[in-house]
């Protein structure tokens, strides 16, 4: 393990950005998680992972970056607590900047690879099944597809925003892809464990490590084949689904009922087959607020 | 009389709504002026200026040659408990705009807004210092937009920032509409003596320049009015710690510093020695000063208009 970025700080130690960096050679792969520091399950992931490379022989580079905003895990934060700046917000970042631009840049020096994975996890009021977001096209809808990760979302925009991780790697000219599963504040090793096969059969698909299986993939979609629940008015949402459940057209998703008194105020209803792949879980709902989506799939 | 006017309101889930209003005061024919205040729930400052207006402009609204909208606070909820984010979803409404019809509470509230704004013949926003910050007065307005920059000299603050957009710009509030001028000052989530009735008064004048008041129905002289310098990014200069620990400074707002002048220093917060001084890099006049002591190599200490 090595410090790839020192900076000191006032009343506690320094900020030490940590690297553990895996056999030698060709092809280099970056995986950096905890850039949100309540994003906990992704950051579990990384580390499974540094278990298994730790006893593998790499025909290649990873590197591992688990946890990169520590001062915001520290409080169960997204942002980094000094300023409430989002690390993810700040690339391609400065060596002579604001310490979030100081994260950004170092980080981004650090994960020079051929291809680099971004691993988050949901917010804390939102279940994600782990899926892997891609462009609509080109080598990272392959790379993305070996995972074997539930859902393979292949989404417009993402190569855009060069104020994210993800748009600075590839304005860059890196493979990037993003990674998230589970939910915020909270950990779900099975979630952990998914996405750490999803990333031990991407490195097995580069050849880096023997080939695995990873989980597997349940729905292969575009943002068109993904039907988004959101509540019709505020309330107090119950699902009666499960993450990663299949649903048929017609079954109940969940329903919102008054706060005080549980009076029934309106029912959730899939309108396509699909597996759940997001999932609200904290109740107190506003109206427009995300509850379900449903990754479509065939009846 | 004026009306209140519910722009957008944001049922709560337990019950209960939280509304945006606009307060309109109208006299005779003429160009409509919107003032909205509170887009970030720590600036209480423009609040205040927001509600002083109304009450001024209750005693004259009569005499009005056109419309003003005033939009007091436009986050009551992060107002509410002095944050700068819309609470729960943690969303800065200043970077929501042009928002969304359809989308969560701090997207509708932007759309809204936005939507309600729309063909003002001029749109004021009024905030407060950044929370970490007192500043002297100001005016922003957008590089080349010559116009706004006109006016906002008669806002009697003490610099107009004409300033190049940056790359969140689209997404704020001020560039919904062309020739938004943005006043601020003081100390973040705080009000300030002096630096309320400045902005009032300011905004005031922009409304005697613009037509709408009668020069004869403006509480002060125009010849008290502070005559600010126009400025661009290239004479605004950031001056920023290198260590991290306390910045105890030294100057006060639009104080004037020389080239190698010490505008404050960094102290290791355990020992309290002296782990840098810091200096200004050139002559002229701070405009913002670090109050919040506590600095991470690279934070911002100091803003100062080169002279």
């Amino acid at each position: 393990m090595s410090v790839v970025f020192r900076m000191e700080a006032p009343y506690r130690g320094a900020y030490e950005l940590h690297r553990l960096s895996f056999g030698s050679g060709s092809p280099t792969v970056a995986i950096v998680g905890g850039l949100h520091g309540y994003e906990l399950t992704g950051q579990h992931a990384v580390n499974m992972l540094a278990t298994a490379l730790r006893v593998s022989r790499p025909k290649g580079t990873v590197h591992l970056l688990p946890l990169v905003n520590t001062f915001g895990a520290d409080e169960s934060r997204k942002r980094w607590p000094f300023d409430d700046l989002d690390i993810n917000h700040a690339f391609p970042g400065s060596p002579s900047g604001t310490a979030v631009e100081r994260i950004a840049h170092a980080l981004l020096q650090a994960t020079e690879a051929d291809i680099c994975i971004d691993v988050h996890s949901g917010a804390p009021h939102v279940r994600e099944l782990p899926h892997v977001r891609v462009p609509l096209g080109g080598e990272e809808v392959e790379l993305g597809r070996s995972m074997g990760l539930p859902v393979v979302w292949r989404r417009p925009g993402d190569r855009l925003d060069a104020t994210g991780l993800v748009g600075a790697w590839r304005q860059a000219g890196r493979k990037a892809l993003l990674v998230e599963g589970g939910r915020g504040s909270t950990l779900d090793t099975n979630h952990s464990d998914t996405i750490a096969r999803g990333l031990a059969a991407l490195l097995g698909h580069l050849r880096i490590l023997p080939s695995t299986n990873g989980p597997g993939i349940v729905a292969d979609v575009t943002h068109g084949e993904v039907e988004t629940h959101r509540a019709p008015f505020g309330g107090f949402f119950v699902p009666e689904v499960k993450l990663g459940q299949r649903v048929q057209p017609g079954q109940h998703l969940g329903h919102i009922q008054a706060p005080i008194g549980g009076e029934r105020l309106g029912d959730l209803v899939a309108g396509r087959p699909g597996v759940i792949m997001t999932l609200r879980a904290y109740p107190m709902v506003h109206a427009q607020e995300l509850l379900v989506r449903i990754a479509g799939t065939l009846a | 009389m004026s009306r209140t006017t519910r722009v957008v309101s944001v049922e709560m889930p337990s019950g209960g709504d939280v509304d945006i209003v606009r307060r309109r005061f109208e006299g005779s024919s003429g160009p409509r002026i919107a003032v909205v205040a509170g887009i970030r729930g720590d600036t209480p400052e423009g609040i205040r200026v927001a509600h002083e207006l109304c009450q001024f402009l209750e005693g004259v609204e009569e005499r009005l040659r056109g419309t003003v909208d005033v939009y007091p606070c436009a986050n009551p909820l992060a107002a509410h408990r002095g944050s700068r984010l819309w609470p729960f979803f943690d969303v800065d409404l200043n970077r929501s705009f042009p928002g969304r019809e359809d989308g969560h509470p701090p997207d509708r509230v932007a759309w809204a807004l936005a939507r309600d704004v729309h063909g003002a013949e001029q749109v004021i926003e009024l905030r407060g210092a950044h929370p970490a910050f007192r500043e002297a007065p100001q005016a922003q307005v957008r590089q080349r937009d010559g116009r706004a920059a006109e006016l906002a000299m008669g806002g009697n603050v003490a610099v107009v920032w004409a300033r190049h957009p940056g790359p969140a710009a689209n997404s704020t509030f001020a560039h919904q509409q062309a020739g938004t001028i943005v006043l601020e000052g003081g100390t973040g989530n705080r009000v300030t003596p002096g630096v309320g009735r400045d902005l009032r008064e300011g905004v005031l004048n922009i409304m005697g320049m613009i037509g709408v008041l009668a020069e004869d129905d403006l509480p002060f002289h125009w010849a008290a009015l502070q005559r600010p310098v126009l400025v661009t990014d290239e004479e605004v200069v950031r001056v920023r710690a290198a260590r991290g620990g306390l910045f105890l400074p030294e100057g006060t707002p639009w104080q004037e510093v020389e080239a190698g002048g010490l505008l404050g220093t960094v102290v290791d917060p355990s020992s309290g020695a002296t782990c840098e001084s810091v200096t200004s890099p050139v002559s002229g006049r701070l405009l913002a000063v670090r109050e919040q002591p506590v600095v991470f190599p690279g934070s911002m200490v100091a803003r100062v208009v080169m002279q």
